[in-house]
């Protein structure tokens, strides 16, 4: 029994990271209406600007992953002005700009800092104990930030001003710009927070699962998987899914094995295509 | 509301409703189209009617009520095969393929349709009136607004439809060019024997080609009947009061 | 109505050829490689040669779907199947016959992608984009952990040659003839389905709505070019396998997706010429400018972003373009009337 709940605090604790990860994804999508290929970059440089920071200038951790945040909303927001902007009517051409900068991303990662995995590890060890259930600290941190994380994306959506602004845009683009918000702020502004908010989710928890150039790969596919089962565009949903998805990669780490985990996923992913093609949360999706 | 003798093969929408979420867009809207009959569609602008064709061709899903091809439901059916059974409509922004010359979007059609070329032949007058057949060569997207619409019209007609549902076929159009619109709904009952609902702004028209009228406002049904008495309805008038509909009628009579 | 007597002509209807000019410049291209290994016996250009071929006939996969406006990533998934499929023929049942490898090798890639297709090509095109990656993962992660049957982490080795009416293809020659013979079988099958679709497919493209609100049903035709376009794929996966002698995980990954669509894209989307014009270039590129493994992601990514922001045909695209401004002739004739050409353009895209 303790091994069960043991496990499911290692759920609950993936599921909250996959849960900010999954949102900036989910933002991005259906705010902008973007595939953002390069999510799992910034997610890569989240953790090496905090590796930077916190192991190479010695500042603190939370200062560092701080600094991580920043660093990578500042790049998202560049990329949006910059270069994505010109294409955002183009799904097609969103989709080839942001995996394109995923690449080089990488790339200049890889030149940057070199193959090799980094020395990083959380500041805070030990592990907190309770009957046989066990968490580590580092653990209950990463669950604490992302859940106020969370909180707060939550309350800027759908308590502010700005966060009426995207919904509306997000519904409909062209009337939200008719309206008179400004379409041509909010979006950088969109992209910037969802970045951001990946590079946060990097910095916390790279240096507990593992940092390299190469672990921003699988951030995709997940981040696909989150919303296909959560439904296109819905922020609960993703976050929903998120939880679930982390559930059951912890049990079936620990029960199956291997990696029978993500092909338990994607099984599950191919029947929810079946059975419910919008995801839990998610619209109409036959096409238009 | 006036009641049509159900024919077997008469198109008919019974207690249509759609929202969008929270958003009511129509509510309990019933009509009759008759096999080769005429039935105009007018009402204020955001009164639905767009999203009326869009659900009656398959577009969209009903949110309660049915639509009916004959004895057949066909509401939840696909698009194209709802196409495939002759009920085919027009759209309000140009529908052509860009990149294509004339020739080549009018075979696509045919080609989609499964019809062969006899059924350009028969429609070669209709074209050649339209002015089509003189920029046969030339690339969709380069033609001029009127002649892209009237090359779009064009094309539904060529999948010889049953029933022609058609979204304001001269929004656009010159006043020059509006008796196009009389030609192509004369040709199309009159050779192909089509039903044609017809949604429109343009109330000479409306006078002029329809013997039945349906009006919707605010998502409801609120008066049918020939257009004389319909147009003439105090309800109906206060329904478009501040509409550039009434601009419309005053440009068209001075 | 006019009330002229006489008829009015419609003008005539012209016979399309079998292929474009598109077409049989690439058959003919590909038919070169047929040449390469009389002339020369240099291990490096046979090599080389055979890389190109394979990367322009898995590309193939890419460009038919892209045809209609659709990003498939599921070019690894499929040339796994056709190449796992073909070792398991040839290691287990001793099958070597290089045609029935290769229907093998086009069929079984081909039917998995049915029912794929009836799923995901019903709904909305993003979808296509996330199912196509995901699958691609799924494939990577079941050829690692089918060990029985497909050898796991070690892959299968030791494939016997394969043989052409009973004559071994073994060396380096050979082994390119016979990556000839597939990529052939692959552009052949390529041009003349996109060829006697290509009303449908650029109406697909172009405008979906319109196209479906006319009669096309047009998930039919995406998912026809989806089981095509696993074939073609899994003939490159046969190639690759063949050139290798071994089928591994490892040459299937999931981000050689982003490879096979670069090689696309910078070669030009718009004509079946773009993806053997881009696997020449950036193949030869990374070769000859030394680039290790590593940093070639990086260029492809400088390369993609430049050719979606300048130059949306690609290579081929700007070559088209080139020449049409050569050949301008007087102003107000006519525009060529191609067929509906899914012609490269900026801008808005439904």
């Amino acid at each position: 029994m303790d091994n069960v709940i043991a496990t499911g605090l290692i759920g609950i604790s993936l599921g909250s990271q996959y849960a900010l990860l999954a949102l900036g994804f989910t933002l991005i999508f259906g705010i902008l209406g973007v595939v953002n290929f390069a999510h799992g970059g910034f997610y890569v440089m989240g953790g090496y600007v905090a590796y930077y920071c916190s192991v190479v200038l010695g500042l603190p951790f939370p200062v560092a992953v701080l600094a991580a945040a920043i660093a990578t909303a500042a790049l998202g927001w560049l990329f949006e002005t910059i270069i994505l902007e010109r294409v955002i009517e183009d799904h097609q051409a969103t989709l080839m700009v942001t995996m394109g900068f995923y690449l080089v991303m990488a790339t200049a990662i890889l030149l940057l800092f070199g193959p090799e995995s980094p020395e990083f590890s959380f500041p805070i060890t030990g592990v907190w104990r309770a009957g046989g259930a066990y968490v580590p600290y580092a653990n209950m941190v990463v669950i604490g930030v992302c859940l106020a994380a969370i909180v707060s994306v939550y309350w800027l959506i759908y308590r502010s001003g700005i966060g009426r602004a995207m919904r509306a845009m997000a519904e409909d683009r062209a009337v939200a710009s008719a309206l008179g918000m400004r379409t041509r702020a909010l979006f950088p502004f969109a992209f910037a927070l969802a970045t951001g908010l990946a590079g946060l989710t990097g910095a916390l928890v790279t240096p507990i699962l593992a940092l390299a150039p190469h672990v921003g790969d699988p951030v995709l596919a997940f981040s696909f998987l989150t919303v296909i089962l959560g439904g296109l565009g819905s922020v609960a949903g993703a976050t929903v899914a998120a939880f679930i998805v982390g559930m059951v990669e912890a049990y079936a780490a620990v029960y199956l094995g291997g990696s029978k985990g993500a092909l338990a996923l994607f099984v599950l992913v191919l029947l929810i295509l079946v059975v419910r093609p919008q995801g839990l949360l998610g619209r109409e999706v036959r096409r238009a | 509301m006036s009641a049509h003798p159900t024919h077997p093969d008469a198109l008919r929408a019974d207690s249509m409703s759609k929202a969008f979420g929270g958003l009511k867009v129509f509510h309990d809207v019933s009509f009759t189209l008759p096999p080769a009959g005429l039935l105009g569609v007018i009402g204020p602008n955001g009164a639905g009617k767009t999203t009326m064709i869009n659900i009656m061709s398959g577009r969209l899903p009903l949110s309660s009520g049915r639509v009916l091809l004959g004895n057949a439901r066909i509401d939840g059916r696909p698009v194209y095969a709802n196409a495939a059974q002759g009920l085919v409509r027009s759209f309000q922004h140009t529908a052509t393929f860009a990149g294509a010359s004339v020739g080549d979007n009018l075979t696509a059609a045919l080609r989609f349709a499964k019809r062969d070329r006899s059924v350009l032949e028969r429609l070669a007058p209709l074209l050649d009136r339209f002015g089509l057949i003189e920029c046969w060569g030339r690339h969709a997207e380069v033609l001029p607004y009127g002649l892209q619409k009237m090359l779009g019209l064009t094309m539904a007609l060529a999948t010889q439809p049953k029933m022609l549902l058609l979204d304001e076929p001269a929004a656009g159009l010159e006043k020059s060019e509006r008796a196009n619109i009389d030609a192509y709904v004369g040709f199309a009952q009159r050779e192909f024997g089509c039903g044609i609902l017809l949604v429109e702004h343009d109330m000479d028209l409306i006078r002029r080609l329809c013997p039945q009228v349906i009006v919707l406002d605010g998502g409801r049904l609120i008066a049918a009947g020939p257009p004389g008495e319909v147009l003439s309805r105090k309800d109906v008038i206060d329904a478009y009061l501040g509409g550039a509909d009434e601009e419309d009628c005053d440009a068209q009579h001075s | 109505m006019s009330e002229e007597a006489a008829i009015t002509r419609l003008p005539q209807a012209r016979r399309p050829g079998l292929l474009g000019g598109y077409e049989w410049a690439t058959l003919c291209v590909v038919g070169l490689a047929f040449a390469v290994p009389v002339l020369t016996r240099n291990p490096q250009i046979l090599s080389q040669t055979n890389l190109i071929l394979i990367a322009a006939t898995a590309s193939l996969g890419v460009y038919i779907m892209l045809r209609m406006d659709l990003m498939s990533f599921a070019v690894p998934a499929f040339m796994a199947t056709g190449g796992y499929t073909v070792a398991l023929l040839s290691l287990r049942l001793g099958v070597t016959d290089a045609i029935l490898l290769g229907v093998a090798a086009f069929v079984m890639p081909a039917l998995c992608a049915i029912p794929l297709g009836w799923l995901i090509l019903r709904l909305k095109g993003v979808y296509f984009v996330l199912v196509t990656f995901v699958l691609t993962e799924i494939v990577q992660l079941l050829l690692f952990e089918a060990t029985p049957l497909t050898g796991g982490s070690n892959g299968l080795v030791g494939m016997p040659a394969v043989t052409l009416f009973g004559i071994e293809l073994m060396d380096n020659s050979q082994v390119l003839l016979t990556t000839a013979g597939l990529a052939f079988a692959g552009f052949a099958i390529t041009a003349l389905f996109t060829r006697s679709f290509r009303y449908e497919f650029a109406a697909i493209e172009k405008n979906d709505v319109l196209a479906e609100s006319l009669g096309l049903a047009c998930w039919r035709y995406k998912a026809l070019a989806f089981s095509v376009a696993a074939g073609v794929s899994g003939l490159a996966g046969f190639a690759l396998v063949n050139m290798l002698l071994t089928a591994h995980p490892t040459s299937f990954a999931p981000m050689s997706s982003v490879t096979y669509i670069t090689y696309t894209i910078v070669g030009g989307k718009g004509a079946i010429l773009g993806t053997l014009a881009g696997a020449a270039l950036l193949v030869t590129a990374t070769d000859l400018f030394a680039l290790k493994g590593e940093l070639s992601p990086g260029l492809f990514g400088l390369l993609i972003i430049v050719v979606t922001l300048l130059a949306r045909g690609g290579l081929i695209g700007l070559a088209a373009k080139a020449v049409g401004r050569l050949r301008r002739a007087s102003p107000g004739a006519p525009a060529r009337v191609a067929p509906i050409t899914a012609v490269p353009a900026r801008g808005m895209k439904s």
